[in-house]
This record gives structure tokens, C-alpha cells and sequence, in this order.
């Protein structure tokens, strides 16, 4: 398309405001101004039409605004390039000039120094920017943003639900107090609750310190403030919700804590079993969940408001296949066998290589489902192995594998090679007899336990003082994960405390080095933090350490 | 205990200190240069899942435009995308003579499917292809095309555009026009 022809496009736009159009219902524009705003798709189900860079077209839906203004509405900042809000309660405001060293919070400043001055907007010129990126000061903004072809009626709508975005304060967030929760459900283990909690209540009482500190003392507000900005007076409340009974009664119990005190997220968590009702609940109502202690997380692409720490034990699962995929020149087409325990963990394990081998074009294998409680034997292993005479054998099982597998390998049919979960074996991995460790892969999905060591003082910190070897270590860490991102997350939030804009926040962190996760990485709409997991071998010796086979993320 | 409030306070803050960035480039405007890079020969895999070896690829005589993007980047990845998507329309028929190479700078995340949904987003026509790989081989080629972001959050827009002629690259740092872009492959290609 020809420049005339798009600055006559423009002119038209600009000389047919978008006032007047009748509006359709509040619920009707929540629903088709996110469909705009979200997936860039018309009232009409069309397509939204916009330019870009001045002459590259665009359709809504390869991006729209979320993919730059995000979901809050509240922007977005990468390298250089920082995308400013676009609620109606900032839009509506001006924008006054950033004074250097006036605005010295470093979450502001970094963000706002960016921005050039506007009086506030008003419906007309609001339009104007969408359609023609033209600002109140007749500035013609960078070409970044598009200039979107809207009707009126669909500009009306569009224009609305900015209104309603990052618009009334979340609940849990009062003046000067936000309200956290975490949800335990009865039958988790004493000590694995003590572990979650403990790093989170920790945090929650220094920040409260640091609040009361500015309080009383001029000098520690004013270093509080400079730092933390309007956070810095926030105090913390952590509450317990705890569920008992059918997970189908859980809903009941978390709405009735919903309203009788709300939180404005819900930290860490845990469950012996599923994790599936709290993560719908925390999905319809919009409550961020971070980091809950599961092993079987609710999977999903397009789900928002769960936060996990990895795609639990399926990862493991699934880095066997990727780790066999490299190695398909020893498969070749011999058989792959996968014994798998019944049960949530086995058939996690199982499902996760299942999905990946066959993402990676591989015939399936060969499944044989050890029925819950009932002892492995070296003879079900040796049925299983003459069959089919496979290339690997997979055993997704507790330690209760190590003596029949060790009287499998002096069969002569025995498969070359083993794969099973280091998780799921427990602290009995290091006592796999010499003679089985050259043929045994073990999943890990931890930083190596030799290499976490020099993370301990970091995640003692959080305990402060308490005696370390009362704690689930694994969760200890977890939990010690969860404190910090949510920590960082509010300091860069510019005291703005809405929900949506905590998860935008999280998803614009760097990569971060932490205990036990040789890395966790975040980024809009990512929601499993640790992508990794080690095959493993067992070293020489009495005590043997782990020793890498793979790289962390397994291509 | 003022000595003792400060000390608490700065156990207390130090993991919230942020830094800070250096100052907006102003957009639109791009800089330009031509450089020569040594790529490096690293295995990376596309977004049907197969094994690409990189210099092949790139050294294929084509035109060749690479640039680092990834699936879940804001700003910047949308309107680089959206220039490869503009550049393949514009070139019609033709575009089959060009090749462009996007390689994600989050290969963590950015597995095969991930990679093919985001270019089926684009509308992309074949001869667009989306690379990942292991850390360390993205690393080595970032640092090859001098275009070495620590972090993902430091990404900056950079596109790269071969030379068949002489094996050099064309340097383009900054969010251009359309029809810049073109332009620039145009004259590189020789189209
Ligand atoms: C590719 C990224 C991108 C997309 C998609 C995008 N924007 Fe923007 N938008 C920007 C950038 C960058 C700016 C800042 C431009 C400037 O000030 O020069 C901006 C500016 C704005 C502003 C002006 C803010 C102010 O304070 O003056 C509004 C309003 C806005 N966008 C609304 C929208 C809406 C509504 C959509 C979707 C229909 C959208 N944007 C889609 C990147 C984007």
C-alpha cells in the first residue's frame, strides 16, 4: 500500500471520531474487548487490520496489544526498547515531565525516563493514537506501534476496555498492606508444610521489620523509599488456607477463604495429591498461584494465573526421550520397553517420554503397567525383556527396583541400557550395586547435589537459624525461589499492585541462578520456570556422586 | 543503632537493587555498517525438528538474512517478525530466492512445536526458518555476529543480511521501516 494512500486512510479515520457509538453491555466488553486486545481478533471475528513501521502490514493475530502493552495494560520494557501503559486510568492523566534525580526509585526512573511528556488523553484522542499514532501534542509516535484500522462501534469498544484494565486495586491490596495466602491441603506431610512455609513467612517478617523500621526512623523511610519506593511501607500478612476432605469440595472451601480474606496472590502451596481444583479457581478468579509443591502440575499453554516451578515429574519423563533421541543410532529400530508403576507418579513419568518420543517422530514403546502395590520381581522384569528383546528398558519405579534389576543383569538378554527417575529412588540410588551403574541412566532434574552445596548459605538464610536438618532441603529451596522472584516482582512494579501486572512483572525477569535448579528462566506467558533435568550415571565407590551424561536442557 | 538500622537495611535491599539500562535509541532511524563473521560450525535444529548445520546454511551462495528473536519476546520480536513476513510478500514468486533464519536467543524454551507455532503466527512461507539449539552452540553464534545478549531481557534488534557476492554481512541495528528492509536485502541480494 502507498503512503498517499494511507495518510488519505488517516485522514479519514481522523475527521470520524469514535464518539457516539452505542455501547454494548459492561460483560459484553470485557469479552470482546480482550478478544481485540488479546488475540487481536474483530467483534465480527475477523482479523484486526493495522500497520506497522509504516507500511508492513500486520493481522491481530500474529500480535496485538498484549504482545507489547501485556495483559495489565501496564507496558512492557526489553533492552531499550520500553512499550509505555495503556489503561485508562494512566491514559487519562498527564504525563509530566521525568525530572532526573527527582525520581530516584530505580523501578521508576528506569521506566520513566523513557517517556516523553502528554496532557491527558480524552476519548477523541485516544482514537487518534490507535488509529493514526498520532498523541495529544501532535507528536507522530514510533512506528513500534501500530496503527490499527478499528469502525467506530469497534474503537468504542476497544476504548472502554482500557478503561477497565489495571483499573479498580486488586483485592488482598489495601493502603498500606498487601494480603498473601498459601494453600495447604490436609494429609501433606508435617515437614513438607514446615518447608514451604517457613522461607515464605520469613520474608514476609523481614519486609514487615523494614516497614516498622521506617516507621520510627526518618532515615531508614528515606532509604526505604529510595529503593523500594511506595513499597517500602507495605507491611505483609501470609494466612493458611487449608483444605480438607474430596478435592470436589475443595472449591466450596477456597471461595468461602476468598471472601472472608481475600489475597492478593496465593504463595507456594502444596499437595500430596492433585493440584487441579485450586488451579481452576485460581484461574476463573484471576489469583495468581506461585510456585505451588506439586509433582503433577495442571499443564497448559494458554492457562495464566498458576506459576509452576518446572512441568513436575513428567519432566523427567520427558528428558529420557530427548536424552534416547540423541542416541538413536544405538536404538536403531530395536524395541524401547517402559514398565511403568500405576499410579500419579509412574504414569506422569510415563506420559511425559510417551509425548516427547513420539514429538520426535519414534514408533511408540512398548508399555507394561505394574499394577499399584504389587512387588517388582526379577521374573516380571525378565518377561518383560525376552518379549521383546529391547534396545533400553525403561523403569519408572521406587528403589524397589534395585535387587531385581541387579539379578536381570546377570540374564544374557538384559537390554544395554536402564532409565529410571533419581528422584523417585530416593536417597537409595547411592546403594545401585557397582555392576548395574554402567548400564543405569538416572533422571535428575536438580543441580547436581555436589555442585548445590555452595547455594546452602543461601538457603539457610531463610531460616533464620532454625536448624537446617528439620527441613525437606528440596523444598526448603523451593520455597526459598518463590520469596525471591516475588520479592523482585514487587520491587519493579512501580507500586502499581494489580494482579495481572505481578505475572507481567515475573515474565519480564531475567534468568536467574538459584538452589536447586541449575537455572529457571520466566518470559510473558511462560509458566514453568525450570526447564531442565540431568541424565545422570553413578560414580565409583561407597558414597558415589552423580555424574553428568547430558547438558541441563536436553535438545 | 543507627549503625546497626543501616546495616539491616542493606541485608535487607541489596537483592532488590536493580540496574539501570542505558538510554532509548531513538526507533525508526537504523545504523548500518558491513562486517565480516566467522560462523561458527554448530548443529542447531529447526522447527520441523531437523538438524541444521548452520554454516551450510548460511553460506549457501542465497541471500541470507539472520536475525535473533525468540516466541515469547515483547516489542522488539513482533516487529522484526513481522519484517520477515512483509519482506517474503513483497518479494512474491521471488521469495523463494531468499532465505531468512530466525535463531532463538531462549532456547530453553523455544522447542520445535514452539517454533512452528510462531511462525505459522506469521504466516510464514517456506524459506523462513526458526533455529534453536543448545545454550553453549546460541551463545557461539550470538558472539560470532557480535550480537551477544547476557540475558534475553537484554535483547537488542539486529538484522543481519549476506552478501553472496563477497561472504560479507550487511549490520543493521534498529527497528526499521518496511521498506528499509526490503531496500537493504535488495541491494545485498542483488535482487
Ligand atoms: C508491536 C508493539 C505494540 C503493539 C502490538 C501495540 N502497541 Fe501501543 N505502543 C507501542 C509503543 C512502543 C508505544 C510508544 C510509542 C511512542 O510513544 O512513541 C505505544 C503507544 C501506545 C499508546 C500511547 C500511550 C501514551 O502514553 O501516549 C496507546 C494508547 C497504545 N499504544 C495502545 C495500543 C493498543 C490499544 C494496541 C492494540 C490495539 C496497541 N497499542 C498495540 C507498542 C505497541
Amino acid at each position: 500500500m502507498s503512503r498517499l494512500l494511507i495518510w488519505t486512510l488517516l485522514l479519514l479515520t481522523l475527521s470520524a471520531p469514535a464518539t457516539g457509538a452505542v455501547l454494548p453491555s459492561a460483560e459484553e466488553i470485557q469479552r470482546l474487548g480482550a478478544r481485540m486486545y488479546r488475540e487481536g481478533i474483530l467483534p465480527d471475528g475477523q482479523a484486526m487490520k493495522a500497520f506497522v513501521s509504516n507500511d508492513v502490514a500486520v493481522d491481530g493475530t500474529a500480535f496485538t496489544c498484549v504482545s507489547c502493552h501485556l495483559r495489565s495494560g501496564l507496558g512492557s520494557v526489553e533492552g531499550e526498547v520500553v512499550t509505555p501503559p495503556t489503561n485508562g486510568r494512566i491514559l487519562y492523566q498527564e504525563r509530566k515531565p521525568y525530572i532526573k534525580g527527582k525520581e530516584f526509585v530505580p523501578s521508576v526512573a528506569n521506566y520513566a525516563k523513557y517517556l516523553p511528556v502528554r496532557p491527558a488523553y480524552t476519548d477523541e484522542t485516544l482514537a487518534t493514537l490507535i488509529s493514526a499514532g498520532v498523541d495529544p501534542t501532535g507528536r507522530s509516535v514510533l512506528s513500534v506501534m501500530p496503527r490499527y484500522e478499528l469502525e467506530d462501534r469497534d474503537m468504542a469498544i476497544l476504548i472502554a476496555y482500557l478503561k477497565t484494565l489495571s483499573d479498580r486495586p486488586s483485592p488482598g491490596v489495601g493502603k498500606q498492606e498487601i494480603r498473601f495466602a498459601t494453600v495447604i491441603v490436609e494429609g501433606s506431610d508435617p515437614v513438607a508444610v514446615e518447608s514451604m512455609v517457613t522461607p515464605l513467612q520469613f520474608s514476609v517478617d523481614r519486609k514487615n521489620s523494614l516497614a516498622k523500621a521506617a516507621g520510627v526512623n526518618e532515615r531508614v523511610a528515606r532509604m526505604g523509599y529510595n529503593m523500594l519506593g511506595d513499597l517500602h511501607g507495605y507491611t505483609f500478612t501470609l494466612t493458611r488456607w487449608i483444605l480438607k476432605g474430596d478435592p470436589a469440595t475443595w472449591r466450596a472451601q477456597l471461595e468461602e477463604y476468598d471472601r472472608k480474606e481475600p489475597a492478593f496472590a496465593l504463595l507456594g502451596g502444596i499437595s500430596p495429591g492433585t493440584w487441579e481444583p485450586v488451579h481452576r479457581f485460581c484461574e476463573e478468579r484471576g489469583i495468581p498461584d506461585l510456585f505451588p509443591v506439586v509433582d503433577d502440575p495442571v499443564l497448559s499453554d494458554t492457562d495464566w494465573y498458576t506459576h509452576y516451578l518446572s512441568r513436575g515429574v513428567r519432566q523427567e519423563g520427558e528428558a529420557a526421550a530427548r536424552y534416547l533421541h540423541g542416541m538413536v543410532e544405538l536404538i536403531r529400530d530395536r524395541a524401547i520397553v517402559q514398565v511403568i508403576r500405576d499410579g500419579r507418579r509412574g504414569r506422569a513419568l510415563a506420559d511425559g517420554f510417551r509425548t516427547v518420543w513420539a514429538e520426535t517422530g519414534h514408533t511408540p514403546a512398548v508399555d507394561i503397567v505394574l499394577p499399584a502395590g504389587e512387588p517388582l520381581t526379577a521374573e516380571a522384569l525378565r518377561q518383560a525383556v525376552a518379549g521383546h528383546k529391547p534396545a533400553v528398558l525403561i523403569l519408572w519405579d521406587d528403589a524397589g527396583l534395585i535387587n531385581p534389576l541387579g539379578e536381570l543383569m546377570a540374564d544374557p538378554s538384559r537390554p544395554g541400557m536402564i532409565v529410571a527417575s533419581a528422584t523417585w529412588l530416593g536417597s537409595a540410588a547411592t546403594t545401585v550395586p557397582e555392576a548395574l551403574r554402567a548400564p543405569l541412566f538416572l533422571t535428575w532434574p536438580y543441580r547436581l547435589p555436589q555442585d548445590d552445596k555452595r547455594y546452602d548459605i543461601a538457603a539457610r538464610k531463610v531460616l533464620a537459624g532454625k536448624r537446617p536438618d528439620k527441613y525437606d532441603q528440596v523444598i526448603l529451596r523451593q520455597s526459598y525461589i518463590t520469596q525471591d522472584v516475588l520479592g523482585r516482582a514487587l520491587m519493579m512494579m512501580r507500586g502499581e499492585f494489580y494482579r495481572d501486572f505481578l505475572l507481567d512483572t515475573i515474565g519480564m525477569m531475567e534468568d536467574m541462578y538459584y538452589p536447586l535448579y541449575e537455572r529457571v528462566s520466566f518470559g510473558p506467558g511462560q509458566r514453568y520456570a525450570s526447564k531442565g533435568c540431568y541424565i545422570v550415571q553413578l560414580g565409583k565407590g561407597e558414597n558415589p556422586q552423580f555424574e553428568k551424561r547430558s547438558e541441563w536442557v536436553i535438545q | 543503632m543507627r549503625i546497626t538500622l543501616v546495616r539491616l537495611l542493606t541485608l535487607l535491599l541489596v537483592p532488590y537493587l536493580v540496574a539501570s539500562t542505558a538510554p532509548a535509541e531513538e526507533l525508526g532511524r537504523y545504523e548500518r555498517s558491513v562486517e565480516r563473521y566467522a560462523i561458527p560450525d554448530v548443529v542447531l535444529t529447526n522447527q520441523n525438528g531437523d538438524k541444521v548445520r548452520l554454516k551450510s546454511l548460511l553460506e549457501s551462495g542465497q541471500p541470507v538474512a539472520v536475525d535473533f528473536i525468540y516466541a515469547t519476546c515483547t516489542t522488539i520480536c513482533p516487529i522484526l517478525s513481522a519484517g520477515y513476513a512483509h519482506l517474503q510478500r513483497k518479494l512474491g514468486s521471488e521469495s523463494s530466492k531468499v532465505h531468512l533464519v530466525s535463531i532463538t536467543i531462549d532456547p530453553e524454551n523455544d522447542t520445535p512445536p514452539i517454533l512452528k507455532d510462531y511462525l505459522a503466527k506469521y504466516q510464514a512461507r517456506p524459506g523462513w526458518d526458526f533455529l534453536t539449539g543448545s545454550r553453549r552452540d546460541i551463545d557461539r553464534v550470538m558472539t560470532a555476529f557480535n550480537a551477544y545478549f547476557r540475558d534475553k531481557m537484554d535483547h537488542k534488534p539486529l538484522t543481519f543480511i549476506r552478501m553472496p557476492k563477497d561472504g560479507s554481512w550487511v549490520r543493521l541495528y534498529g527497528l526499521m521501516n518496511g521498506i528499509d528492509f526490503v531496500e537493504e536485502y535488495r541491494q545485498a541480494g542483488n535482487l
